[in-house]
């Protein structure tokens, strides 16, 4: 029998960690299947919608695409708005001296927590990710630090986390090793149930040994190609202590995927950017947003909802989920618009790198997994303030919808009617005016890539030696790879992922190779 | 010293006002986006602002090099898709567009443009010099043309260029030269392939002088022996028929080619706004069982339109080389190109000139046999 007394009321309810639709049974399985298929067939739809659209009614076809292009310059300048402002507010973080501003609050009793869950990557890996840690301007001894290992990854990965042990062990307060076992029932391979298995052993063998009180620790869950900025952990516990309620809350750092920036191709680059991009405009509306990647949480929080779940893939934004839903929705992500550095996906041939980026992102989009079960426990948890549920569930509804199919309406089915509308539509001017003015606005649109270009650049760390200075062009030009890259890496890498999910062809955690490229 | 960041998250309120204000501009600008791309347009003539509706008209080329006017005033050139043009917020009027370039023979048309209807056209130009190609017997090592005579110069090419050059043999000694495969294959061309020497008139005085001694059983020998000749390609067919020479839509409704169509009105219209020939040849098909009009919601088409054979007899008659749109035809004087769209007029131009030729077109080559003479007509003036 699971021990569950101390977990919020909501999460001890036997489906709260719910992943499938197969997992529950009767009308909530029923329920929680339709719900699986919803994206799918909504995104299918819409394509096969505007298809059919053009074929039988070209000018309807015609005026939703001009409404719709339209709608994608305005939500261009929009985003743009807020990547800018995020940017101006991200370097202003950067140069601030967090060490000193946290001096007016008594932070002593405070220890983070950093997990760093790792399956077979290179030591020199795990060692810049630890490096960085060591670097900080921070207390080591306020740190506990844990490599999760997994048990499946071999001996290796063992050797490894023992070389690590045996280097660093004494530079933190504590330091841990774990190895989560390969065999537990319900789990799946991946980095959430690494997670999961590491905070468990983390409570028992460390926290609970020394007696840490569980509101006193920050939790921060990093992939192990996480290199900190020096102030991370200053400006983390700032805004802990600044905000409202800090155990209701997560807070949500900056990826800048740049760490491997110089040495990454073109289109990683592009990829890269684009998602540090998506970060920075939900640091501005946060009302919108979940955790994504690296991020941190008081050991309360995970504490009252038992740490999470060890069955999805898409375990960084299910942790707020999970959380916001057990406190009744009263939990938010606060953006804390500091960066931390990342690995850009790469590997080391072309096609590699192209098969590595569509992997990372079909497992990022299957994140539409979320809005199964975020739909589904908003029937359930009525505490939730409805006016909040319809909101969530609308706009996570629409961000997966939108994120499959608006690259393919606007670069493809943009021209649909023109060769597959009737007589009668080829005839007039609006058929031959549809791909001028489709063409116009999206030149506009493109404007904001110069916007991106220019902000990427201010983000890129210096030039190492042994780089040209034409790799600034490059990086300057490279930005008019995006509207492929929205397709081939955004829209069907999504458009895959909401299919296997309806159905029921459940993904697997795909672990995104790290690595030095020399 | 500072307790906290001086930029603090984009206030909640700002973004409200942002967003609104894009609602705003795109409540605005969708309806007047669509205005626009339907033809409609913003006029300040006559220093009073009113809402006109244009058309557009579009001309697909068959060479780069060329200019378009429309109106005598010239269009820009297209940046990408250099053979087509769109010209956009054309009055609906009558509109005059002309296809040119230094070299090439001029195409013309005067056409109707309707408001919120773009007009389609396809232009073609031909050189003014005729472009042959030599095809000798024999050719040096390295696949040059001999001649043997230069007789050739005043009888071919005092009126042609040739695209390559040709070598001419003072000597008649041919041990140094090699046999010119293409020539034997032309040469069987011309030998075997059975293109009847008789003009379509010819065969028309023949079958009109069978008609006259079949009187016993007329529909067994009409039956028997039809002087109709046809040429397919796709659903395109060229026949000729008591003199006349015809193209004829055999496919669908559907996929009929433009100019077998106008817009429905009346006969006075449609002979002001096409020709009187347009308008006599619609009802006509009005009237016919055998090539009726196909009526859909706006627009009539004809299926068949007879090609302006500049009232010369026609001793041959194909596609053009890639073409279903263009007919080449060898008549009197000549060979010459004319195009099946016969709204306004045909324009008809003289690919390459001369009384004692013959031609065959055989896999999109046009061949010609100009007295002993055999050669490849080429239709772009080569720059190289």
């Amino acid at each position: 029998m699971i021990e569950k007394s101390h977990l919020l009321p909501y999460a001890q309810r036997s489906d709260f960690k719910v992943a499938r639709a197969n997992e529950l049974t009767g009308k909530d399985r029923r329920f929680f299947r339709f719900l699986e298929i919803v994206p799918g067939v909504a995104a299918w739809s819409t394509i096969i919608g505007i298809v059919l659209a053009s074929i039988y009614t070209p000018f309807i076809a015609a005026y939703f695409i001009i409404a719709f292009s339209i709608y994608w310059v305005l939500k261009t300048i929009f985003l743009s708005y807020h990547v800018r402002y995020n940017w101006k507010r991200l370097k202003h973080h950067m140069e601030l001296d967090w060490g000193e501003m946290v001096q007016r609050f008594s932070y002593d009793k405070y220890y983070h927590l950093v997990i760093f869950p790792f399956y077979k990557e290179p030591i020199e890996v795990l060692e810049q990710t630890i490096e960085g840690v060591l670097a900080a301007r921070y207390d080591p001894q306020k740190l506990i630090v844990v490599f999760a290992a997994e048990a499946r990854a071999g001996a290796e990965a063992g050797a490894v986390a023992r070389t690590l042990e045996k280097k660093y062990g004494n530079s933190f307060g504590h330091f841990l090793v774990t190895t989560h076992p390969s065999d537990i029932t319900g789990e799946i391979a991946g980095k959430g149930s690494n997670v999961h298995w590491a905070l468990q052993q983390v409570k028992q063998k460390v926290i609970d040994v020394h007696k840490i009180p569980y509101k006193n620790i920050v939790t921060s869950v990093f992939d192990i190609d996480t290199v900190i900025y020096p102030d991370y952990f200053n400006c983390l516990i700032w805004f802990f202590m600044t905000v409202e309620n800090p155990y209701k809350s997560c807070f949500q750092p900056v990826p800048l995927f740049t760490n491997n920036l110089w040495e990454a191709g073109a289109l990683s680059r592009v990829m890269a950017m684009s998602s540090t991009f998506w970060q920075m405009i939900m640091q501005e509306r946060p009302e919108k947003a979940a955790t994504f990647s690296s991020h941190s949480v008081s050991f309360q929080a995970l504490y009252e909802i038992g740490y999470g779940q060890a069955n999805v893939v898409s375990e960084d934004s299910r942790i707020f989920w999970n959380l916001m839903i057990a406190n009744d929705g009263n939990f938010e992500v606060v953006s804390m618009s500091y960066p931390i550095a990342m690995d850009a996906t790469t590997a080391s041939t072309f096609l590699g790198t192209i098969a590595n980026i569509y992997r990372q992102h079909r497992r990022w989009t299957y994140g539409v997994e979320n809005w199964c079960y975020i739909v589904y426990h908003f029937t359930k948890n009525k505490a939730i303030p409805l006016k909040k549920r319809w909101s969530v569930a609308l706009l996570q509804g629409e961000g997966y919808w939108s994120l499959v199919t608006n690259p393919i309406m606007l670069f493809i089915l943009g021209w649909a009617p023109i060769f597959l509308g009737t007589r009668e539509f080829h005839e007039t001017v609006l058929s031959y005016e549809l791909p001028i003015m489709v063409r116009n606005l999206l030149i506009v649109a493109m404007f904001g890539l110069v916007v991106s270009a220019i902000i990427s650049l201010s983000l890129t760390p210096p030039r190492p030696d042994g780089h040209s200075r034409f790799r600034y062009i490059v990086m300057m030009l490279q930005w008019i790879m995006v509207p492929m890259t929205m397709i081939v890496f955004s829209a069907i890498p999504g458009l895959d992922a909401q299919t296997r999910l309806m159905f029921g062809r459940y993904m697997g955690f795909w672990v995104t190779p790290k690595a030095r490229i020399k | 010293m500072t307790h906290e960041p001086q930029i603090q998250i984009l206030p909640q309120k700002h973004r409200s006002i942002f967003f609104w204000f894009l609602v705003a501009v795109f409540l605005i600008a969708l309806p007047s986006l669509i205005f626009y791309t339907t033809g409609y347009r913003l006029s300040f003539e006559n220093e009073e602002t009113s809402i006109v509706t244009t058309g557009g008209m579009y001309v697909t080329t068959d060479n780069l090099e060329v200019d378009v006017y429309l109106n005598e005033g010239q269009v820009e050139r297209p940046r990408l898709f250099r053979s087509a043009y769109y010209i956009q917020n054309i009055t609906a009027d009558q509109h005059r567009i002309v296809v040119q370039s230094s070299g090439y023979q001029t195409w013309a048309k005067v056409l109707p443009v309707d408001s919120r209807v773009v007009t389609e056209v396809s232009a073609f130009n031909l050189p003014e010099r005729a472009q042959i190609r030599p095809i000798t017997l024999y050719e040096t090592a390295t696949g040059t043309s001999v001649y043997f005579s230069n007789k050739i110069i005043d009888k071919v090419f005092a009126q042609a260029t040739s695209t390559e050059t040709f070598y001419y043999s003072t000597s008649t000694a041919t041990i140094t030269l090699q046999i010119n495969s293409e020539f034997l294959f032309v040469e069987s061309l011309f030998g075997t392939t059975s293109t009847s020497t008789k003009s379509i008139f010819s065969r028309l005085l023949d079958e009109v002088g069978k008609f006259g001694f079949a009187t016993t059983t007329p529909e067994k020998e009409t039956a028997g022996i039809t002087p109709i000749q046809r040429t397919l390609r796709g659903d395109m067919e060229l026949f000729d028929e008591e003199g006349e020479l015809y193209a004829k839509w055999l496919g669908s409704s559907a996929a009929i080619p433009y100019y077998f169509c106008i817009s429905s009105s009346s006969v006075a219209s449609t002979s002001q706004r096409y020709g009187e020939h347009v308008a006599a040849a619609v009802e006509t098909a009005r009237q016919s069982t055998s090539t009726p009009l196909l009526i859909d919601n706006n627009r009539v088409c004809r299926t068949q339109v007879k090609l302006d054979r500049l009232r010369q007899d026609v001793f041959y008659y194909h596609f053009f080389p890639n073409s279903s749109d263009l007919v080449l035809m060898q008549l009197q004087d000549g060979i010459y190109v004319t195009e099946i769209d016969d709204r306004a007029w045909q324009n008809t131009q003289l690919l390459y000139p001369g009384t004692d030729i013959k031609t065959i077109v055989e896999n999109d080559v046009i061949y010609i046999k100009d007295g002993e003479y055999y050669f490849q007509i080429v239709t772009q003036i080569e720059t190289n």
